[in-house]
């Protein structure tokens, strides 16, 4: 491998389908934590849930839009069921809750008890649900090359996935904008703050944080699909690392910013691949054997996600004084 | 602790588990159609097999009935007092310093790792090309292996969480900061040892027959020094000066500090003492489990956090008492539901805890929002 292949490889992570699904999940993640300062630790439940619905549902012949509807229901019925016990407590009870609630939907998915419904740990095939959504391209059915790139026009990862995928996250960054400049996201801000002061003024605190627990969780829900049409629904690619992974890639760029989700998403599976092809080329295989490249980058993700908790909270594009974590 | 204030600490963990039981009950009639028709698809894998038709109906004759249960509960107290092992550490953690410890199952996963690491023949270092053995017996290794997951925990407290203190970095801070810890760590076990099984004995160990109960003698042995180990946390923090100490920076560390305690060593040992349990507890899991891998912790992670929930956030009695209830629910769990499903068993029962009592079943009734 040289080096123009490297940089074909990165740069082609700058605009692949499952950055901007990850950027939508992590735009869904900065509706619970960047503005409303929620600790959601299990929103890969949220995706994996978004997927499974879409998924069985165009399986079942319900066809996409019903497909999207029954995604975004499970999404907030899972929501309600989360937020019910754990909203009123301290923020650690949401954190391990959250966490608990996406494994079991993972253990669920993948036990044998559900196999007739979710595939168990086998999955559902992509050739099942992405026909509908596949025969709505525009661009030819065959190999596309633009620049140094070369994609599929239509199918799995294709060129027609990457318009809609970034359409998708151009939306809902401008919905976050519009939102969290609103009165109603003044209010999300102001409980990220001083919880005690919005409910001295007069506001619902429980009812608010989980409109944005919901709302975050159907945009996380939205992005499992949008990482489906990509891939096959798999539970355990949906495990607890997925969500660490949002969770650096949002502090990576920028926690309760606008574009932060999208530039730290853009970064993060940039570098992972940057890491993975330069370890392939420098370091000799009896030092590092290929297998092993795979934990050497997550090892490296694991120490970026502590350096900039400790050193940078804010992220590249984050204001330090809007975000401070606190309990 | 007076005794009307024990006895009704164990009213509500057998209500609890007596809730926990009726639920999973109503679940199993939910999904026994699906379930039948897995029934059904084994059936008929058993038949085509032939011969192993026979010796799984066997099988099923001679555990059947009360024995299952009897079993399934004797499985359920072996495992929780192992769980209780791995969770207390993490218990006495959150109550010194508040700290909800992600990277917890990673200490675990590394005790069990590092005595893997010293038995084996045939193992090697990150980065450093071909394969070497040490070849420790069992028994020392996982003595060195537990002193050195302490010394981890020294290490980790004094280069990493200490500072964190100082700067007054906040607790949530603290806790992404863990999870950061224990996606590095997992993934450092899983780069140094691969994916696969490790076995820690390669001896096969006797099994006991009694009554209807079978056991192994390791087990029996892994349990005996779990008991012993909980006995000896128990004396420590009731009787001692430094466990009392302990008790006091749990219940609240200013005031603590203010009658002359320093607080950030008892901090220190806490830390050293939580990691060397969960070292241990990793270790006697292996053993017991015939096995661990690099996410044998990982995995149990959730199941600790059920546990010290379920017993009350920084009680570590509580991780206790919650460790069991979690133990037998899994296991007993087995009885009507597949074992896959053991898991998600014991993470409904943590969301229907904090439905009905957040404070956990030892904790005190207070505001915790």
């Amino acid at each position: 491998m040289d080096f123009a292949d490297l940089f074909t490889d990165a740069g082609r992570e700058i605009f692949a389908p499952t950055t901007a699904a990850f950027a939508l999940a992590a735009i869904g993640l900065n509706f619970h934590f960047g503005l409303t300062g929620l600790l959601n630790m299990g929103h890969a439940g949220f995706m994996l849930v978004g997927m499974y619905g879409y998924a069985i549902t165009v399986r079942e012949g319900g066809g996409m839009v019903l497909g999207l509807i029954v995604a975004m229901l499970l999404a907030v019925v899972f929501g309600l069921i989360l937020g019910w016990p754990t909203l009123k407590l301290r923020g650690d009870y949401l954190a391990i809750v959250t966490i608990a609630a996406a494994e079991f939907v993972r253990f669920l998915g993948r036990s044998s008890v559900m196999k007739n419904i979710t595939g168990g740990s086998t999955g559902i095939r992509g050739s099942d649900y992405k026909e509908p959504f596949e025969s709505l391209s525009p661009f030819p059915s065959e190999q596309i090359t633009i620049g140094p790139f070369t994609m599929h026009g239509t199918a799995s990862t294709s060129w027609f996935l990457v318009l809609v995928g970034w359409s998708v996250v151009g939306l809902f960054a401008l919905l976050f904008w519009r939102l969290s400049n609103s009165p109603w996201g003044r209010v999300l801000k102001g409980i990220r703050e001083d919880e005690d002061a919005v409910r001295s003024l007069g506001k619902n605190v429980y009812a608010y944080k989980m409109q944005a627990l919901v709302i975050g969780g159907v945009i996380g829900a939205l992005g499992g699909v949008l990482w489906s049409f990509s891939a096959a629904v798999q539970p355990d690619s949906m495990g607890r690392p997925t969500t660490f992974w949002l969770w650096t890639l949002l502090l990576l760029g920028g926690a309760a910013t606008v574009f932060g989700p999208i530039l730290g998403s853009i970064i993060f599976w940039t570098a992972l691949v940057l890491v993975r092809s330069l370890a392939a080329m420098f370091i000799p295989e009896t030092w590092m054997a290929a297998t092993e490249r795979e934990p050497f980058s997550l090892v490296l993700v694991g120490v970026t996600l502590m350096l900039l908790v400790i050193f940078r909270p804010q992220g590249i594009l984050g204001n330090r004084r809007e975000l401070a974590i606190n309990d | 602790m007076t005794t009307i204030h024990d006895r009704r600490v164990w009213l509500r963990a057998i209500v609890v588990l007596v809730l926990a039981a009726a639920a999973i009950t109503v679940f199993s009639v939910l999904v026994a159609d699906s379930a039948q028709a897995a029934d059904v698809a084994t059936h008929a894998v058993a038949a085509d097999a032939g011969t192993d038709d026979v010796t799984t109906t066997d099988a099923t004759t001679t555990t059947g009935g009360s024995g299952r249960v009897l079993q399934a509960v004797v499985n359920g107290l072996i495992f929780g007092s192992l769980l209780a092992l791995a969770s207390v550490g993490l218990s006495l953690i959150y109550g010194t310093t508040g700290l909800s410890n992600f990277a917890h199952g990673e200490q675990v996963s590394f005790g069990a790792v590092l005595t893997y690491f010293l038995v084996a023949d045939d193992v090697s270092l990150p980065l450093i090309p071909g394969t070497f053995g040490i070849g420790i017996p069992l028994i020392p290794a996982a003595l060195l292996a537990v002193a050195i997951s302490a010394g981890t925990g020294w290490l980790q407290d004094k280069f990493l969480w200490s500072p964190l203190r100082r700067r007054r970095v906040g607790i949530v801070q603290q806790m992404i900061v863990s999870i950061g810890l224990s996606l590095a760590m997992l993934n450092m076990l899983q780069w140094w040892m691969g994916g696969g099984r490790m076995r820690l004995t390669t001896s096969i160990a006797d099994r006991l027959q009694i009554g209807p109960v079978q056991i192994s003698t390791q087990t029996l042995w892994s349990v005996l020094i779990a008991i012993l180990c909980l006995l000896g946390v128990s004396y420590f923090l009731l009787r001692t000066r430094l466990g009392r100490a302990t008790r006091a920076v749990s219940d609240n560390p200013a005031l603590a500090s203010a009658s002359g305690i320093k607080v950030e060593s008892i901090i220190r040992l806490v830390w050293i003492l939580a990691a060397g349990l969960a070292g241990l507890g990793g270790i006697l899991l292996g053993l017991y489990e015939q096995g661990t891998a690099f996410d044998a912790g990982a995995r149990l992670l959730l199941l600790m956090f059920a546990a010290v929930t379920l017993g009350g956030l920084g009680q570590p009695f509580g991780a206790l008492v919650g460790s069991l209830v979690i133990g037998l629910v899994a296991e007993l769990s087995t009885l009507w539901l597949p074992a896959d499903l053991k898991v998600a068993t014991a993470l409904v029962i943590l969301i229907g805890v904090l439905l009905v009592r957040p404070q956990g079943i030892l904790g005190r009734a207070e505001r915790v929002g």
